[in-house]
């Protein structure tokens, strides 16, 4: 099982540095394209690439940081774009990475970018309840309900957020714990005090973080090159299916220069999803099957059992 | 290796879950038990949600039992009018246990019921247990003969009408004391994921006076159909039944029981019964520390699947 995972990690670091070396001179080759096309036209064969990519490449670089104006833009893709929870499915890893066209950035230290990322899964509704103790018994004497509770949420960034964007945008973008924007569902059981309230809320966050399904890692993105950044995130297997949003925003001295979303789902697969569906699809069938399996394994061991012990 | 489980959806180790099958297995086919009482809290321990484990445990409780009921009937240790008196109160305990089970669920008090109603069940029958064994062993030390049976004794049991003659137990009476047994035990097999043995021995051999042998024959007959209506209720009312989690459970069970039945002839009754009754207490106890001892976090979440 590790060893399958280390592979597809490979590969997706794989993908994305070969990416990230497109994007490096995507202005570049596409010139290239253009000229061989035109030369092919004509009849000529393109020169060797060795001889034409040294006098070209340096003036270009050059062309670029000279071009202050040039607003920059962020583009970026995640390494699997469906993910199947299959039965074996134990949680997976996904690769984010992404470019800056543009960049004007001398290096991948020199820091001028910040990049932020939001991955969202399926908001829904989370009940949240209190034990009390009552005559010395533990038991759940209050609750909450909460609608548009994001399943899963993960923040990375290049630094901490609080350095990146203001508080204002934070909260009106919906980046970080305390600006995660579920609220309390209509008609609540319990009349509760915005003070309960806050502590069910903030109570939700630190189990979803406990369960690994709410993260936020402040230096987890990473600018590979000039303009080509990576981070992995985490979906652990008690991750709830269905689509996730992924958000990429470029900064550069606190102010916004460029989104970018992503969509990813996670789908159940194979036979995982067939009984899913069968049992709460067809419920009564469902227990039915089950009891025939269980007459059926019981029925087959004692046959099996008593042939071994005659 | 790892296994994800539709019902209760999350990542299950495989090898953790054949082994308790085959360890629970093993007891019940040694105690000629359902071994829900002790698989359910096993379940519950190991984070499986208690709905879902209760309602898991009802199916594997099916393909356990249904072997040795069947040995059972073959040795015509089966008295199948008393089983079947017992099986009408039973699916009738059943369909209100599992709607139980659903409120409770939805409310957020299930796994404290839950957990009182083992404390409850397995304290008293536990202790009673305990206490009987220890006598018999020091009378069998003493010499004095034991017969299960006490031909003659009449009690307030004797005086109901609807009289049946239940042939191979040996008794003429009413058919309400065996309908309500069967029908408290169905409510307990529902909402605790248990076959109800713990308590059907007990009240068919104190209150019926039924003969030992046919007791535990027809507690496995009216268990195997009991479990199979509790299943297919808790699939149908509250979908809280994983198949490959009982798939697993039955794999590692079934196996067990063979051997724990090998085992079970070798002690004498009142050794099995000692024993039995130290691991019912042992899980009572267990509970009452789940109830009694600070929760690590007072507070919980889950998801609201059915708009609570």
């Amino acid at each position: 099982m590790p060893q399958g995972r280390r592979i597809a990690t490979t590969l997706g670091l794989a993908a994305v540095l070969a990416t990230g070396l497109l994007a490096f001179d995507s202005s570049e080759s596409e010139g290239q394209v253009q000229q061989q096309q035109q030369q092919r036209r004509k009849g000529l064969r393109p020169p060797p690439p060795v001889a034409k990519e040294a006098p070209h490449g340096a003036p270009e670089q050059v062309k670029r940081e000279q071009q202050p104006g040039a607003r920059e833009s962020v583009q970026a893709d995640v390494s699997a774009r469906t993910v199947s929870v299959t039965s074996s499915f134990n949680g997976t890893e996904i690769v984010i990475f992404g470019a800056v066209d543009n960049s004007q950035q001398p290096s991948a230290e020199s820091g001028i970018y910040q990049v932020l990322i939001v991955v969202e899964g399926v908001p829904g509704r989370i009940v949240a309840r209190r034990k009390n103790n009552v005559a010395g018994l533990w038991l759940n004497t209050s609750s909450a309900t909460f609608d548009l509770v994001p399943s899963y949420y993960a923040v990375a960034s290049t630094q901490p957020i609080d350095e990146i964007a203001s508080e204002e945008f934070r909260a009106s973008h919906g980046i970080g714990f305390q600006h995660l924007r579920f609220m309390p569902a209509f008609g609540q059981s319990q009349a509760l005090s915005t003070e309960d309230l806050k502590e069910f809320r903030e109570a939700i966050v630190r189990l979803k973080q406990k369960e690994g399904l709410y993260v936020q890692d402040q230096f987890s993105v990473a600018f590979i090159g000039r303009s080509l950044f990576r981070s992995t995130i985490e979906l652990p297997a008690n991750v709830t299916v269905g689509p996730f949003e992924t958000r990429v925003y470029l900064f550069r001295d606190e102010k916004l220069l460029s989104q970018y979303t992503i969509r990813l789902n996670l789908e159940r697969e194979g036979i995982e999803r067939h009984l899913h569906f069968f049992a709460f699809r067809f419920p009564t069938l469902y227990g039915i099957m089950t009891v025939a399996i269980a007459m059926a394994a019981g029925l087959i061991a004692s046959a099996v059992f008593r042939k071994s012990a005659h | 290796m790892h296994f994800y489980l539709p019902v209760a959806e999350m990542s299950a180790n495989i090898f953790i879950f054949l082994a308790m099958g085959g360890a629970v297995g093993f007891l019940s086919g040694l105690f000629g038990v359902g071994g829900g009482f002790l698989m359910t809290p096993l379940l519950i321990f190991s984070g499986i949600p208690p709905a879902v484990a209760v309602g898991t445990e009802s199916a594997q409780i099916v393909a356990s039992s249904v072997s040795g009921a069947l040995a059972q009937w073959r040795r015509r240790n089966v008295d199948i009018i008393m089983g079947l008196v017992l099986l009408a109160g039973g699916i009738l305990g059943s369909i209100v246990g599992v709607r139980l089970v659903g409120d409770l669920r939805r409310i957020g008090v299930f796994d404290f019921f839950v957990a009182i109603c083992y404390v409850t069940f397995l304290g008293v029958i536990g202790t009673l247990m305990l206490i009987e064994s220890i006598n018999t062993m020091r009378k069998v030390r003493g010499g004095v003969v034991v017969s299960a049976r006490r031909p003659g004794q009449h009690n307030w049991i004797h005086g109901l009408p609807l009289k049946v003659r239940f042939q191979r137990s040996k008794l003429y009476i009413s058919a309400i004391p065996p309908f309500v047994i069967g029908m408290f035990v169905g409510l307990l097999a529902a909402i605790m994921g248990v076959g109800g043995g713990f308590i059907m021995i007990p009240a068919m051999i104190y209150l019926l006076r039924v003969p030992t042998n046919v007791v535990v024959g027809t507690s496995m007959f009216q268990i195997v159909f009991l479990t199979a209506a509790t299943t297919i209720l808790h699939a149908s009312q509250n979908q809280t039944v994983d198949v490959s989690l009982a798939v697993l459970l039955m794999a590692g069970g079934v196996v067990g029981a063979q051997f724990g039945a090998l085992a079970g002839g070798r002690l004498k009754a009142e050794q099995l019964r000692f024993l039995l009754a130290a691991l019912v207490l042992m899980v009572g106890l267990r509970f009452a520390w789940q109830l009694i001892a600070p929760p690590s976090d007072v507070y919980s979440i889950s998801a609201a699947a059915w708009g609570a």
